[in-house]
């Protein structure tokens, strides 16, 4: 515990909050994106003939399409961002690694974005009549915490690309569909075919998510919940294990040649 | 005189060659074909599925419908970018400071994204009838490649008013990005029109695209022109009064930057 910086994370977390996290794109990320997409679920859902739309899946679904799209845009836009004010080469210069400072915004980011979710649950509360009766809570706070870890990791991930290569900061805007359309961020995954549920398997949010959306429609079966949270928290390591091994060598490779900026 | 007479137009292309290829020049061939199609074709699978859960049975509605919003998000991004990028760059107030007529020089910036987006869109037919089995046995291609263009001209209008929000605001981008996610509800592309409520039907009909897309989605069933005409023509007169509106609102805010000198300021 001793180890852990206090003072850096507040400090970096207040930073990010002011300069990146609270603007207008937020709102539109985290509340509007959000809304629209719940509206089309919906009015899809309308048009199919039923009555009332799966205030699950097509409401607070549409509070995890937020948490993403923050997620992702102000993740990797933190790095864009650094670049574009000159600032990335202190970062990277400095005593504290890019990877602390990463992992600290992305947080700040996974934690502003369940703002989203808080709304869209709200929303699914006060105005569709969403029942808590019957949920299993626990179950749902659990993987809750597991989603968000999952986010986490898949952001810093993500965010050290922007870090390897100003070229992929259009790679990784193309990210946030895909992953939603694999994660089945509004839809249960087995509307997938096969070989898509296949490869979202790949993906730890997807894991968290359907232990979440099934303990929030009543599923109380533990071994079943306790089965995805473990493969979300393997997988999960996999990709901040993945991150330190590639962040590493090219962290090395940018001090050696001094190629930062160019890169 | 001929050569006062052909400036504007030479100006026009000029201007539309500069700042398509200042924008798009130094992205690489995958970031360019990912930007265009990529975004579009994952959000129209995340539509289809989300659809395919709830019982909505047609999913060549959404398929169709995307397809034709890609040329009017290209032309709206366009030309919002292109305006808001001469902010970013720098280079806005030396655009402004000059003599050269400013219709020419802000129209041009929609010609190649108008002819990219129409483009991109004719790929994407391409696609869905490859992936998803699109019927194209009775379409009339006149029609609708007539439709495709119309979409992506009317729909730079908006381009033109979001355009105007860059010269006063930083975030003009931000404001068309939810405004385009509006548009995945209000004109149609996702389920028809009168799925929507009543007051929502009237702004959809007050927007560029709905008729537009509508007219497309007659002409692959392959109406003709007397059935698509009075659609059409709508589309071209709501289209009209978005560009003009667009151009005015340019103009006021340009004088009124000129006069307070606050146009980097703000």
């Amino acid at each position: 515990m001793k180890d852990i910086r206090w003072g850096l994370i507040k400090q970096q977390m207040l930073v990010q909050l002011h300069v990146r996290t609270l603007n207008l794109l937020s709102l539109g990320l985290f509340v509007i994106q959000p809304a629209v997409f719940t509206a089309v679920g919906m009015l899809l859902s309308h048009a199919a003939g039923n009555a009332m739309p799966d205030l699950v899946y097509t409401v607070i679904g549409g509070g995890i399409m937020g948490m993403w799209s923050g997620l992702v845009f102000s993740s990797t836009y933190d790095i864009t961002g650094d670049r574009l004010y000159g600032t990335l080469e202190l970062i990277v210069g400095s005593p504290t690694s890019l990877t602390t400072i990463e992992a600290i915004r992305t947080l700040t980011n996974v934690l502003a974005g369940v703002s989203s979710l808080g709304l869209a649950f709200l929303a699914a509360l006060a105005i569709f009549g969403y029942s808590l009766k019957g949920i299993n809570f626990w179950g749902a706070i659990v993987s809750l915490l597991l989603l968000l870890f999952a986010m986490w990791c898949i952001g810093i991930f993500l965010a050290n690309f922007l870090a390897w290569s100003r070229l992929s900061g259009g790679f990784v805007d193309y990210i946030e569909m895909p992953i939603a359309f694999l994660c089945g961020f509004m839809y249960p995954i087995r509307v997938l075919p096969g070989w898509l549920q296949i490869l979202s398997g790949a993906i730890p949010i997807r894991w968290a998510l359907q232990a979440m959306n099934e303990s929030l429609l009543g599923n109380h079966d533990w071994s079943f919940l306790v089965i995805h949270w473990a493969i979300t928290i393997g997988i999960s390591l996999v990709f901040i294990a993945i991150t330190r091994c590639l962040q590493d060598k090219v962290h090395d490779s940018i001090r050696v040649s001094g190629e930062l900026s160019s890169i | 005189m001929i050569k006062s007479l052909l400036r504007p137009f030479r100006l026009y292309l000029t201007q539309a060659w500069l700042s398509y290829n200042g924008r798009l020049a130094i992205t690489s061939p995958f970031g360019y074909l990912a930007s265009k199609l990529g975004f579009p074709f994952f959000l129209m699978l995340f539509f289809i599925f989300m659809g395919k859960f709830v019982g909505f049975t047609n999913p060549l509605y959404i398929v169709i419908g995307n397809v034709l919003l890609i040329p009017a998000s290209s032309s709206m991004f366009g030309v919002t970018n292109a305006i808001g990028d001469e902010r970013g760059w720098g280079t806005l107030s030396y655009i402004l400071g000059s003599p050269a007529p400013r219709m020419p020089v802000f129209m041009g910036r929609a010609f190649f994204y108008i002819l990219d987006g129409f483009v991109t869109a004719i790929i994407g037919f391409v696609i869905a009838v490859g992936i998803f089995h699109l019927d194209l046995s009775r379409i009339n291609f006149a029609m609708l490649v007539l439709c495709i263009f119309l979409v992506a001209i009317t729909s730079s209008g908006l381009g033109f008013l979001f355009g105007s929000i860059s010269l006063v605001s930083r975030d003009g981008w931000i404001y068309l990005n939810t405004f385009l996610s509006a548009l995945y509800i209000l004109v149609g592309v996702n389920f028809p029109v009168e799925s929507l409520p009543p007051v929502l039907q009237k702004v959809a009909f007050g927007l560029p695209l709905t008729r537009g897309i509508l007219a497309a989605r007659m002409a692959l069933q392959g109406a003709g022109w007397s059935i698509i005409r009075q659609l059409v023509a709508g589309e071209v007169l709501v289209g009209a009064i978005y560009i003009l509106a667009g151009f005015l609102c340019f103009r006021l805010i340009e004088k009124r930057s000129m006069a307070s000198g606050t146009l980097d300021a703000m």
